[in-house]
């Protein structure tokens, strides 16, 4: 029987005030982003999990450039047999996204004759390929970073930021370009490991253990700990909340004061990066270092420092282990099959790069977009820096260009969406987690493994689980062990504060941003996710028992549950819940009160 | 006129299936080629034949028979085998071919150092084990029957079994007339067995053709055989003879020679052997040896039963009481490439839809 999930409450030409969504001024390939229409409800639309806050106006900039721009164009430019790329509906400021379906046979045909002579050089120059596409991104990335925004007038504002966007777009058409054939070639390695009858979750191991720009930035972290640790700051840490720690630093002197110099050359090499993907609206740790502060303190709370040489040496160790262990099944006919598959998937490496990449463009190549709305805001009178991101391109081009003054109704218009973005932050935790008509199966690899959409995901999301009584959930067996602690539901990584050592963190999905958490959680639950999510990856370098993919985690576990995760057989289990917990009910975060 | 008694290590492996029926046959045509296999002796497709006409019992089967046609209802078939089986398992065999039988086994008997020595008692059809007909697990066995008159028994036995209500149906369906697949039978000395199993010189389940895939169990093959006791299973890769896997499993139940009854019956397994692995290197590269001389010998894959004698030492072969073709094969399933090819993997996997 067919599930339908209504997609009537989102159905509206009504979206950010004074704002009526026309699709002209956006560029997109195959399908726009839009708002709702009934006709949506005939396909599956599942939440995107990368932005739990929601979007702002600038910030849907992203939508049009980066998803459906950014996979339409790599998904008919590879191509992608079987689908066009993925295409996004606006739910308020949410965004909820969907493939784009090839169904001639005869395209997909011909489809599948293009990429065949695609692919495998690709593969191959992987290196090479990957090596131009960073040098172009880092480039342009030195430019903005060059450009001395204060000296430009308003008119070269206006131009440096049409420059940013068109920066930020082609860092996600190189993102979307080396995602697609990665996977593709993932995924089939992945499918052949399991016919050949290789335990599918040892499948991950054969390709960790390779160092990556995020893993580099945290092992920076822990040695900033170290040295805070060896200079005798901790109680100005314990002391002070995250926002506060620098100023208490700089008045505390002596060690403080060199060790402030340290943070400062650390956040110049690693600090241009946001709190989460690809959003226009977050600041970069070095325009507001909290995080980074935070993080050092919570660090500051283990007794031990977090040892990422044994770390990664076990990583290694697992690896060859792995290897071994698969290859000893194989016949020696399989083995030359397999040990192709493994060349070539360690030369162009999925897991690898689906952390890394993350570095050069997803946690910053919207910063020089911010920066210009910041300086066009000082320009134009704003009553805050991000009170720009509020406006629309059209708008912001008007005000840059002195078309539009921005007292002329701007003004109050943001003030209005402001509340309306924060409106939608607090339905966030309640929203449906897909619409539309949910299928059996879902048959795009890229859906499965990125996103967790499984025939379990599907079957939890349809309704069947949803009553709030399942005290035993199931999900991907996404990095084994078994882990128990006191539940962390947390709907934003801005929550990360509240996550004490030794706790599970529960959640939508993570990413890069939530990274430093596993160095001191207990075990991960996400909603969303297959093997290859980044809680995955990051669960099994960091050896943090970790099932994705539970659909709905963030609604049946409540904060404050004790709960045991078993990440080698997928399984979480509730084991006592919060109210009967000694000390009673920890607070409940906002959002909550319905569970 | 052809002899009633065939040896099988004295008849011409080019004949031997015509005469001694497909399963009986397969076991001479062997030792040539350096399998071992059990001694023993048929009683021919021929001396079936002549019992047939001589004691009357073709106008029996054919009156019996005659009204079946492949629309024939179960209780029609039912009745009808329950009249030839009676007859064929009554009526005397005439002192000249019994006489021959007897005389055979004793002769057996000596070669194997014994008198009234068990025996097992096969039925090898002609034309069973065909790639359209296989009659699988159809047609009756005896294992460990002792002394002539058992043996004659067993003998009218396996000739019964060709008109199992199920044999008839199945003729029935297949278009094949009972004429043509006449009843041989084997009477073959009983191999006491410290474990038995099956070998596949292609993977049943997958059809790779790449590995041996064996199952065992401790004592004697019926257990295996009638899928009373879930075996160890084992694979083997081809190329290096390198073992791939190797499951132990929990063995619940052994086929056992009863002494008493003069005969092989399942038991509880003894509590020390349930979770032992039953065979070591040595004996895994012997089973293998020994079925991938059968496919070398046939150009095709096999699988057959095979029995590890108890008294066999390190280095001897294993012994091959039964060899046919694979049924199963890989046709029809996506076959996995050769080498790497990443666009033909992803489109296997990745895109399939």
């Amino acid at each position: 029987m067919t599930t339908v999930i209504p997609v009537d409450e989102f159905v509206t030409d009504e979206w950010y005030p004074g704002f009526k969504p026309g699709y002209g001024h956006a560029s997109w390939y195959v399908d726009p982003v839009k708002t709702f229409s009934k006709e949506d409800e005939k396909a599956f639309w599942f939440l995107d999990f990368h932005w739990p806050r929601g979007l702002t106006p600038m910030g849907l900039i992203w939508n049009e450039d980066g998803y459906n721009w950014g996979t339409q164009l790599a998904a008919e430019q590879m191509p992608l047999p079987p689908g066009r790329g993925i295409t996004t509906r606006l739910g308020g400021t949410h965004t909820y996204a969907s493939s784009i379906p090839v169904t001639d046979p005869r395209e997909i045909g011909q489809r599948a004759r293009r990429l065949e002579h695609y692919l495998p050089p690709f593969l191959q120059n992987f290196e090479d390929i990957w090596g131009r596409m960073r040098e172009e991104v880092n480039e342009s990335w030195d430019y903005f970073r060059g450009v001395d925004l204060s000296a430009l007038s308003l008119e070269d504002l206006r131009e440096n930021l049409i420059q940013a966007r068109q920066y930020h777009k082609r860092a996600f058409e190189i993102h979307f370009q080396v995602m697609y054939p990665l996977l593709a070639n993932y995924v089939g390695f992945y499918g052949m490991c399991t016919e050949l009858g290789l335990d599918p979750s040892q499948i991950g191991k054969f390709l960790q253990g390779y160092d990556t720009k995020i893993m580099e930035t945290d092992r920076e972290l822990w040695r900033l700990t170290a040295a805070a640790r060896a200079a005798g700051l901790e109680p100005v840490f314990a002391a002070h909340e995250p926002d506060g720690i620098r100023a208490a630093l700089a008045a505390h002197g002596g060690s403080a004061g060199t060790w402030l110099t340290r943070l400062d050359d650390f956040l110049q090499v690693y600090g241009w990066r946001t709190e989460g993907p690809a959003d226009i609206a977050l600041p970069s740790w070095t325009e507001d270092p909290a995080p980074v502060l935070e993080m050092i303190k919570t660090f500051l709370q283990k007794d031990t420092d977090h040892d990422f040489e044994a770390a990664r040496a076990a990583a290694v160790e697992e690896r060859e282990t792995a290897v071994d262990a698969a290859r000893s099944v194989l016949t020696l006919e399989e083995q030359r099959l397999f040990d192709g598959g493994l060349a070539s998937c360690r030369a162009a490496n999925f897991p690898w790069w689906q952390d890394d990449h993350n570095f050069y463009i997803d946690l910053r190549v919207m910063l020089p977009m911010r920066w210009a709305c910041h300086a066009i805001a000082d320009r134009v009178g704003a009553g805050h820096p991000d009170d720009t991101l509020y406006l629309f391109w059209e708008e912001i081009m008007d005000v840059s260009s002195g078309r539009r003054r921005y007292d002329a109704g701007l003004r109050s218009l943001v003030e209005q969406r402001k509340q309306y973005f924060d409106y939608w932050l607090h339905r966030r935790p309640s929203l449906p987690k897909v619409v539309g008509t949910i299928p059996e199966l879902v048959n795009d690899p890229i859906l499965i493994e990125i996103f967790g959409l499984n025939s379990h995901f599907l079957q939890v999301v349809a309704g069947a689980d949803s009553g709030g009584q399942a005290k035993v959930l199931t999900g991907v067996p996404a990095s084994k062990g078994v882990g128990r602690g006191i539940a962390r539901v947390l709907h934003d990584p801005g929550m990360l504060h509240r996550l004490s050592p030794g706790e599970v963190l529960v959640c939508e999905s993570t990413s890069p941003n939530w990274t430093p958490a596993f160095a001191k959680i207990a075990a991960c639950i996400c909603d969303g996710g297959g093997t290859l999510s980044h809680a995955a990856i990051v669960g099994r370098e960091y050896r943090v028992p970790t099932v994705t993919g539970v659909g709905v985690a963030t609604l049946l576990i409540a904060d404050g549950d004790e709960v045991e995760v078993n990440g080698t057989s997928g399984q979480v289990t509730v084991l006592r819940p919060a109210a009967a917990l000694p000390g009673g009910m920890p607070p409940a975060p906002a959002g909550q009160e319905g569970d | 006129m052809l002899d009633a008694i065939a040896w099988l290590d004295a008849t011409d492996p080019q004949r031997a299936i015509r005469a001694c029926g497909a399963k009986m046959g397969g076991l001479a045509e062997l030792p040539p080629i350096g399998v071992r296999v059990p001694q023993g002796f048929a009683v021919t497709a021929d001396a079936y034949r002549r019992h047939c006409v001589k004691t009357g019992l073709d106008e029996v089967i054919d009156a019996a028979l005659g009204g079946l046609d492949s629309d024939a209802e179960a209780a029609g078939i039912e009745t009808a085998a329950r009249a030839v089986q009676a007859e064929l398992t009554s009526r005397d065999m005439g002192a000249d071919l019994a006489e021959l039988i007897t005389g055979a086994y004793e002769e057996l008997s000596l070669r194997c150092l014994g008198v009234n020595v068990p025996v097992a008692v096969r039925s090898s059809a002609i034309g069973e084990d065909s790639a359209t007909a296989s009659f699988a697990g159809m047609f009756d066995t005896y294992l460990g029957v002792c002394g002539g008159d058992l043996v004659l028994e067993a003998v009218r036995r396996c000739w019964a079994s060709l008109f199992s209500a199920r044999a008839i149906a199945y003729r029935l369906r297949a278009g094949l007339h009972h004429w043509d697949m006449p009843m041989a039978v084997g009477v073959l000395e009983l191999i006491h067995a410290q474990a038995s199993g099956v070998a596949f010189s292609a993977s049943p389940v997958t059809g790779k053709t790449d590995r041996v895939v064996i199952e065992t169990n401790w004592g004697w093959g019926e257990a295996v055989v009638m899928g009373l006791v879930t075996p160890d299973h084992i694979e083997v890769g081809k190329a290096d003879g390198r073992t791939l896997r190797y499951r132990v499993a929990a063995k619940k139940v052994i086929s056992v020679f009863d002494y008493a009854a003069g005969g092989v019956v399942q038991g509880d397994m003894p509590a020390w052997l349930v979770d032992r692995r039953v065979l070591d290197d040595e004996q895994i590269a012997a089973v293998v040896e020994a079925v991938l001389a059968v496919e070398r010998y046939y150009g095709y894959p096999v699988d057959v039963e095979w029995v590890l004698d108890k008294y066999r030492r390190a280095g001897e072969p294993v012994c091959i009481v039964q060899s046919r073709p694979v049924t199963v094969t890989s046709a029809g399933t996506d076959p996995m490439p050769t080498t790497w090819d990443p666009f033909a993997i992803a489109t296997k996997y990745a895109f399939k839809r």
